[in-house]
């Protein structure tokens, strides 16, 4: 008994020891040697009893040996298993291999299928991690909000406070650490070398950073003495800014810059990172001017605040509507219904394209349930070939855990070589998103295929391995032994791998409908929107805009006569029709400017309940030049100036809704602002066509138009519009020389064509079509070849059946009837459960549909039609084969 | 197993362990009786240390176990030595004849 028994067999090979019985094998084995011990002393003459207690002392520390062998032999255990689970888990990998490699046609289309929608998943998910989960770059960004009064449909709009009502409510709150207002607007950097530059500025508090809880890159953010009127004039440059115009020279802090006129000295530089929002270049110290900082109904500020420690976001959007509204009750002149609401910054930067970033990630992950049905039926038509071997397997003793194991190996090596080429195929497809993303998109430059990403990728790289593996793997280890060895492993797998092919499709086509209708309806109302009237002409169209800084022109009187100027020598271009200029007015890019007012002849309203419309100055050329048609009345004229008639027009929404069954012309109007006192009695003299304001989707608002050389004029971009004889492009050299002739220090920015705005405001609809048009195309590729697989393989399985058939006198159309009605019957439980699925699942893209219900029936039953006539040839395939059988052939083979 | 032994020097009890094992596999008691037979009684392996040292040379796969019986038919834990375990005790037998050597040298030229 001395010899090891079996060579190379060792203990870990047996089964695996509890602790308990690790310890009762240390005790057993030091049990023997005390025996032993005690029965040589016994010899020597000891008595039993004073043997035993002498074995036991001359030991030495028994307790102590016994604790330490137990933990020793119990490490030791779990090392092994460990090891073992590892040289299993090799064994596993290299015959998955094996028999991956050895059917390659399997292996190519189950690798390329899952690449495709892992690579698919995964950079949707880049896109979604990079805008919407992945936090904003500052210490605790959860509690940095965004202040703001919700409109009418509880939308962030900017431009919400006046200066006094931010200061009271800031007096009041004890909810926030730090808050600060903020307002853009636009810069224009001289410089004696270069042309000069327009560009964005933002007026902010001193605790703008403060509440963003940021440090400046270089140098220091504005000190609180540095809002006083008078105080050295101070500015932080984005680090954007640094690097194109100042190459990143350190030396930037303290240099003086002439930004609208003014000197300004430069004392920090903002990370790229930190800057919000990303697109602002220079950042100023707010100054308010006397006026802005006693009116109440002035409103042009946003703020943001950053909540106290302790507080929450309801506490502080409960105490700011209890501020908001005793201002409201004690102001009702100033500041009717003012709310004062509170949201996460992250949510208000990401609003927009939370919805169909949700959709598409959705979608996606449609296409990748899709991709795992067809390759677990892959698999299942693979396992039936495979009977044979794993009835071996089992004959010779392997366990069906075993078998299991061994196949779901197979499936995650499958599912890992298909998630690697869907990772590298993802890396390539998010740089091609975050490049054809639509402009504007926030946070896009944060996206990146990174580290959560790729654990995503992994995560559903695995599960779908376990996924279209774990099926095929039960079925494959529960085969009837006897049988399937006896027969050579010929078409003797039952009904339940049948059904479970069967089903698998129903699903794919099913899965496959959803996606098709939410294509269908995302197609249908993008086809909504290029038909939709714009209400102006785009073609030919130039637009640009120039900001005039208030140190040059700095009253209206200046403002007028430079756009009569500008307007009069940019019309005798060559190439130029006609000339026009507005300020807010600009169809697609117009401001959402209100101005309450009331009508002459009628009762006054009730204070806080007055009327109010969208305004806009316009010149005389400017609807000619838009072709905006004047459908009543008359259009602007050189006369309506200051000192005639105070006369202005408005559209056809605005007389739809304040003139029912009137006629508006001849009609005088008084505004509330007093600045506008002269205006006073304006006579509505015209009304112009309804034009897109804003975007393609919207509903036209009543809007009013006054004449730039009558109505006060804003501190805004001033938008010039050309109309061209032929291309617009050809004359935007010739015009940005004669708006350096005229002020050689106004540069001309945002120059581009009215067709280009209008494809810009469809980009965000047409990339959603489009990514969505390809999962559903890919969607149904992927479903075809489902059903194609199972038709295909049913009519090998048939054959026989098939050749008798047809031995008996049935036609080949009879045959080819009776094969494709199998593929059609799968399709049409297929399309009217993804219909069912769909009915559900659409209701979320509601939102993103321009005059398309989202149950719309005629996408729906083109959508089904496509899936069945597509089924109907994925089927008629193999049903061709199956009715070239020659029946002699057919017979003879079995 | 008499007090008066040797005391082991630290490390030493390994190089014994596997010493006695090559001349086959043997339990604990076993190689604690033919420790004391080979140094006709000068070297007394206390218990305590040989039975740690032979988990720990298990754990570090230098000598290996199996349960077996013994003469009297009882099971007990054999221990025999891997391949491991011979190149080790080479390498021990090396080093200490090395280091004897080089005390000897010392002691005899004082």
């Amino acid at each position: 008994m001395r010899s090891s028994r079996i060579p190379g067999r060792r203990l870990f090979r047996f089964p695996w020891r509890t602790a308990a019985q690790v310890a009762a094998d240390v005790d057993e084995e030091l049990q023997l040697h005390l025996d032993l011990v005690a029965e040589e002393l016994v010899e020597a003459g000891w008595s039993p009893e004073a043997a035993r207690a002498e074995a036991v002392r001359r030991f030495g520390d028994l307790e102590g040996t016994r604790r330490f062998c137990s933990s020793l032999d119990r490490s030791k255990e779990t090392q092994m298993k460990w090891k073992q689970a590892l040289e299993t888990l090799g064994q596993d990998l290299r015959f998955g291999g094996r028999q991956l490699w050895k059917s390659p046609g399997f292996t190519f289309a189950a690798v390329l299928t899952l690449a495709l929608a892992v690579g698919a998943s995964t950079s949707i998910f880049s896109v979604v991690h990079g805008i919407l989960l992945r936090p904003l770059p500052y210490p605790q960004p959860e509690r940095v909000v965004r202040l703001y009064q919700p409109t009418e449909d509880g939308r962030v709009e900017g431009g919400n406070f006046s200066v006094p009502t931010f200061v009271d409510w800031r007096h009041e709150s004890r909810t926030v650490s730090a808050a600060a207002a903020y307002r853009y607007g636009n810069l224009i950097l001289a410089s004696s070398a270069e042309a000069p530059e327009r560009l964005i500025g933002m007026w902010a508090g001193a605790d703008f950073f403060r509440v963003l809880g940021v440090r400046p890159l270089a140098g220091r953010w504005f000190a609180p003495d540095e809002e006083k009127a008078g105080a050295p004039r101070v500015a932080v440059i984005s680090e954007k800014l640094w690097q194109e115009r100042f190459g990143r020279d350190p030396g930037v802090i303290g240099r003086t810059l002439r930004l609208n006129g003014e000197p300004r000295t430069v004392v920090g530089v903002m990370a790229r990172k930190d800057m919000y929002p990303d697109f602002v270049d220079v950042w100023l110290p707010m100054v308010f001017a006397e006026e802005e900082s006693q009116n109440r109904g002035t409103i042009f500020l946003d703020a943001l605040a950053r909540l106290a420690p302790g507080a929450t976001l309801d506490a502080a959007r409960t105490e700011a509507r209890v501020i908001s509204s005793r201002l409201a009750k004690q102001y009702p002149e100033s500041s009717p219904g003012l709310v004062i609401d509170m949201k996460p910054l992250q949510e208000v930067m990401v609003g927009d394209v939370r919805t169909p970033l949700l959709v598409l990630l959705g979608s996606v992950l449609f296409v990748l349930l899709i991709a795992c049905a067809n390759v677990a039926n892959l698999q299942l038509v693979r396992a039936s070939a495979r009977e044979g071997e794993v009835a071996v397997r089992t004959a010779l003793g392997a366990g069906r855990g075993r078998i299991v194991r061994q196949l779901l190996t197979e499936s995650v090596v499958l599912a890992l070589t298909g998630g690697a080429a869907g990772v590298a195929l993802a890396v390539w497809a998010t740089k091609a998103l975050v490049t054809a993303a639509p402009q504007g998109t926030p946070r896009i430059e944060e996206v990146a295929v990174d580290g959560p990403v790729l654990l995503f990728a992994l995560a559903i790289t695995l599960t779908t391995g376990l996924l279209f593996g774990l099926a095929p793997a039960l079925q494959a280890s529960r085969p009837n032994l006897a049988s399937t060895l006896k027969e050579g492993a010929r078409g003797s797998r039952g009904r339940a791998s049948t059904r479970a092919r069967n089903f698998l499709v129903v699903a794919e086509i099913a899965l496959a409908v959803v996606l098709l209708a939410g294509a269908g309806l995302l197609l249908r109302s993008f086809a909504q929107l290029q038909k939709v009237d714009l209400g102006f002409k785009s073609a030919g169209i130039l637009k640009f805009h120039l900001s005039p800084p208030q140190t040059k022109y700095p009253g209206d009187t200046e403002l007028r006569l430079l756009v009569d100027r500008l307007l009069d020598e940019l019309d005798q271009l060559p190439g130029v029709e006609a000339a026009g200029a507005t300020i807010w007015g600009m169809p697609l890019i117009s401001g959402e400017n209100v101005l309450g007012f009331s009508i002459q002849g009628r009762p006054p309203k009730p204070p806080g309940q007055e009327d109010s419309i969208r305004f806009a100055m316009v010149s005389p050329g400017f609807f000619r030049t838009l072709g905006i048609p004047v459908v009543r009345g008359r259009d602007l004229a050189a006369r309506d100036r200051d000192g005639a008639p105070p006369v202005l027009l408005i559209n056809q929404a605005a007389a739809r809704q304040y003139f029912p069954g009137e006629d508006p012309l001849g009609k005088r109007i008084a505004f509330s602002s007093e600045r506008r006192s002269n205006l006073n009695g304006a006579e509505i003299v015209g009304i112009v066509g309804d034009f897109k304001q804003s975007t393609l989707e919207e509903e036209v608002a009543p809007q009013a138009f006054l004449p730039v050389a009558q109505a006060p004029l804003p501190r805004s971009s001033l938008v010039v519009a050309l109309r061209t004889e032929g291309d617009p492009g050809a004359v935007v050299a010739a015009a940005r020389n004669r708006v350096r002739e005229i002020d050689p220090d106004l540069p001309v920015y945002a120059v581009r064509s009215m067709e280009e705005l209008v494809s810009a405001s469809a980009a965000q609809p047409r990339f959603y079509m489009l990514l969505l048009g390809g999962f559903a195309f890919v969607a149904l590729v992927l479903a075809a070849v489902g059903i194609y697989g199972v038709i295909g393989y049913t009519v090998r399985q048939r054959t026989q059946e098939i050749g008798i058939r047809m031995a008996l006198g049935a036609s080949r159309d009879r045959v080819l009837r009776m094969v494709v009605r199998q593929g059609l019957t799968l399709a049409v439980i297929g399309a009217a459960a993804g219909l069912a699925g769909a009915l559900v699942a659409t209701r979320w893209m509601q939102s993103l549909l321009y005059q398309v219900s989202a149950t719309d029936p005629a996408i729906y039953s083109t959508v089904a039609a496509v899936l069945v006539l597509v089924a109907a040839i994925a089927s008629w395939l193999p049903a061709r084969r199956a009715a070239g059988t020659e029946p002699q052939l057919a017979l003879r083979g079995q | 197993m008499p007090k008066s032994s040797l005391d082991l020097l630290h490390g030493t009890v390994a190089v014994l362990i596997l010493k006695a094992l090559t001349w086959g596999p043997m339990h604990g008691y076993d190689i604690s009786r033919t420790i004391r037979m080979r140094s006709d009684g000068a070297l007394g392996l206390e218990d305590a240390a040989l039975y740690q040292a032979l988990h720990r040379l298990e754990k570090k796969r230098w000598i290996d176990a199996e349960w077996g019986l013994s003469e009297n038919n009882r099971r007990a834990k054999f221990y025999r030595l891997t391949d491991e375990g011979r190149r080790q005790l080479d390498t021990e037998v090396t080093s200490w004849r090395a280091y004897v050597e080089a005390v000897s040298k010392v002691l005899e030229t004082a």
